[in-house]
């Protein structure tokens, strides 16, 4: 099935490649489209570019603020749940204890329910506990996303690490947690930082639990407070799409920075080596 | 040899691993699984937030002490003003008085130590404290108190309304003060709120739940079907040596790592029925009547959230398919080129058994996630138009958050933790092997 492309093969690519990339394009030529013109014509080029949009859409909100918030709950999430996986993944890829399956299984289940299901309980939890509208109050309840992603996802890569290894370790007297922290880390690292990426997307992106605990202004995340943009009469589209160019372009940066790690760590989950 | 050092304690492997496995498995259990089990306890009660009878899940006839410590305050701070306003109506307050007094004594008399419990919070109400616990602020009280109270609140308010028939002009505010804080502290009295599984009869017998169902459940085969159809056919495409493969990945992985409400709100934009381009042209083409269809009907509000899910997961998918067609061996294509099979005959028998675990394990994941799909549909259609396009979570949402109503919102939200139960241990049954296949030491 490995062939070499031919001249129809690329067509098709760039045809698939701007059917995908299409609304990122639309959405940057209409930013850049004084406010006149993205109400009353469809023209893709605008002749008097303007970057009045981008000044407006950080102006009407903080927007910068959102995505600082958005960046230290990100960070604090991977940060923790990456310590705490690491752990637990390897402990069932390399330790000889009981209820591997179990534990396994019950960290799957628990990556796959719903978070509306919790929802209300951590709510009120958040609430009691007075951690509304802090970095804390998403912290908590993004464990529950990214630790069982985190988990799933290091147990393939630490698996992978030759056995030999840590055995000869062993023969040198190195403790377990020695062998763990000199060893296995280490040449798990790639493998770690594609997770610590994964996990880092997965609570950048969350909305759910962002909308509901951190309802203060000052304390929403970027995904919260692009969906506030539009208020309930106008439709502000010029900040809309503006605002909509400026986050995209720490992820597009991300993605192509780190496409071939993410790409390992996606496929870890689902493919069969 | 090695000489035999003094070692420090330590603990053995297997320990070690029990104490390494320990963190998660009580994160995982303290943040998901006990506040899905209080999600299913607080489904059984009529428990609503914005009603001060009902913000609490009763089991039996309570008393709030903080809303009665408060009120009984606040009566009697009025009374006062009623008696500077009004001096001859001192003998109608002492009867109040007397009368509120001799309920009060026999509530405090009613259980041990609830006096002490009632100083507590009065001292923390006087120095403006929360009282967040709820051991401390409700108390079981016996029926007959409760209902010697509710009429002695019923007498003295008409009593006060007798006074103020005739009150001076300055008293009649205070007065109506005091009887609408008398009929207050009935407020602290919370009748029992458990129903049982009332708000799943409720909530079953909607119709607007069935709606929300069948949407999420038309969505999620929908998309997922649509989503590894394309994302199979782009995946075998793309399966060769070309160049600019890395840029290629990256163009398709941005959609899929852009926040969903991101996306959700360009694809508002690119949907609208004046300045969208996707309606305009759809329209123009003659996909739809006028370019508004899209948002403001209901078929159209379900294809624009649809369109946008699929655009969004698709290359997704495509990658996923594709890791899984790298790893077969191309020996095997070659095998069957000698033996003379096509295309079409190597597809069905090489290609699809040989990724069957990859395509089964991306539909799984997908089609969780499209079950339980919220922020997508929450920001493009709001659920709308005529909630035709709202989502089981979104609907659960609505009755959480938007209306107030945790009993019923728990309800729903335990419906769909059960609904996504079911489909991934259908799906684990298929596939169960081969997602713990090389994740294990054995």
């Amino acid at each position: 099935m490995v062939k070499r492309a031919g001249v129809g093969f690329y067509i098709f690519l760039i045809i698939f490649v701007f059917l995908v990339m299409f609304p990122f394009i639309w959405v940057f030529l209409t930013s850049i489209k004084p406010q006149g013109e993205i109400f009353s014509s469809f023209q893709w080029f605008s002749s008097n570019m303007t970057l009045d949009n981008y000044a407006s859409a950080l102006e009407t909100r903080p927007l910068l603020m959102y995505m600082l918030n958005s960046f230290v709950v990100a960070t604090l999430t991977t940060i923790i749940s990456i310590i705490v996986a690491s752990f637990t993944a390897y402990a069932v890829t390399r330790l000889p204890i009981r209820f591997k399956g179990l534990i396994l299984g019950l960290v799957l289940a628990a990556s796959m329910f719903p978070q509306i299901a919790v929802l209300s309980p951590i709510f009120n939890f958040v609430t009691d506990a007075g951690l509304r509208n802090s970095y804390l109050g998403l912290v908590i309840p993004y464990i529950t996303i990214s630790l069982p992603l985190a988990i799933w996802i290091l147990s393939t890569f630490f698996i992978k690490i030759p056995l030999a290894l840590e055995e000869s370790a062993k023969l040198d007297g190195a403790t377990p947690f020695q062998t763990f922290r000199k060893i296995i880390f280490p040449l798990a690292a790639p493998g770690v930082f594609t997770t610590a990426i994964l996990v880092f997307i997965a609570a950048w992106n969350e909305y759910l639990f962002a909308l509901t605990i951190n309802t203060d202004d000052r304390w929403r995340t970027i995904p919260v407070g692009i969906s506030f943009y539009q208020s309930q009469y106008t439709v502000p589209w010029g900040d809309i799409t503006a605002a909509t160019v400026i986050v995209t372009i720490p992820i597009v940066v991300l993605v192509l920075l780190f496409q071939r790690r993410i790409v390992a760590g996606l496929t870890s989950g689902s493919v069969k080596e | 040899m090695k000489q035999p050092k003094k070692r420090r304690f330590q603990l053995s492997e297997r320990q070690l691993g029990y104490a390494m496995v320990a963190p998660s498995i009580i994160l995982i259990a303290v943040i998901i699984i006990w506040p899905i089990m209080l999600s299913a306890w607080n489904s059984l009660f009529d428990y609503r937030l914005n009603d001060p009878a009902k913000a609490e899940r009763i089991s039996s006839l309570s008393i709030n002490l903080e809303t009665y410590a408060d009120n009984r305050y606040l009566v009697y701070d009025t009374m006062e003003d009623v008696r500077e306003a009004m001096p001859d109506a001192g003998g109608a307050l002492d009867d109040i008085t007397t009368a509120l007094d001799e309920q009060h004594e026999t509530l405090l008399n009613t259980d041990e130590g609830l006096a002490d419990r009632y100083e507590e919070v009065n001292t923390m109400l006087e120095n403006f404290q929360p009282v967040n616990d709820e051991e401390l602020r409700l108390t079981e009280v016996p029926e007959e108190w409760a209902d010697g109270f509710a009429n002695t609140l019923d007498e003295q308010t008409a009593a006060v309304q007798a006074l103020r028939e005739g009150a001076p002009e300055e008293a009649v505010q205070p007065l109506t003060d005091l009887e609408s804080q008398l009929s207050n502290t009935q407020g602290s009295i919370l009748e029992p709120n458990f129903v049982g599984l009332k708000n799943y009869t409720t909530y079953l017998g909607d119709g607007r739940t069935w709606t929300a169902m069948l949407n999420t459940l038309l969505f999620t085969v929908v998309t997922v079907g649509v989503e590894l159809a394309i994302g199979l056919a782009v995946a075998l495409l793309i399966n060769r040596v070309f160049i600019g493969r890395g840029l290629v990945r990256a163009a398709v992985l941005v959609p899929w790592a852009i926040p969903t409400a991101v996306a959700a709100m360009m694809w508002t934009f690119l949907f609208d029925g004046q300045s969208g381009i996707m309606a305009h042209y759809m329209a123009q083409f003659g996909l739809i009547d006028d370019p508004g269809a899209l948002l403001s009907t209901g078929a159209g509000g379900m294809f624009s959230i649809m369109f946008a899910d699929i655009w969004k997961t698709t290359p997704y998918m495509a990658l996923l398919l594709l890791a899984g067609l790298q790893t077969i061996p191309r020996s095997l294509y070659e095998a069957a080129e000698v033996d003379g099979a096509n295309k079409f005959q190597q597809f069905i028998s090489i290609t699809l058994p040989m990724i069957r675990s990859a395509i089964l394990v991306a539909v799984l994941f997908r089609a969780l996630d499209a079950f339980r799909v919220f922020d997508l549909i929450y920001v493009l259609t709001g659920g709308g138009p005529a909630n035709s396009t709202e989502s089981i979570s979104v609907y659960a949402y609505k009755l959480l958050f938007e209306q107030q109503n945790f009993g019923a919102g728990s309800a729903l939200s335990v419906i769909v933790f059960l609904s996504v139960a079911l489909l991934s241990t259908i799906f684990i049954k298929l596939i169960g092997s081969d997602l713990f296949s090389g994740r294990l030491k054995q």
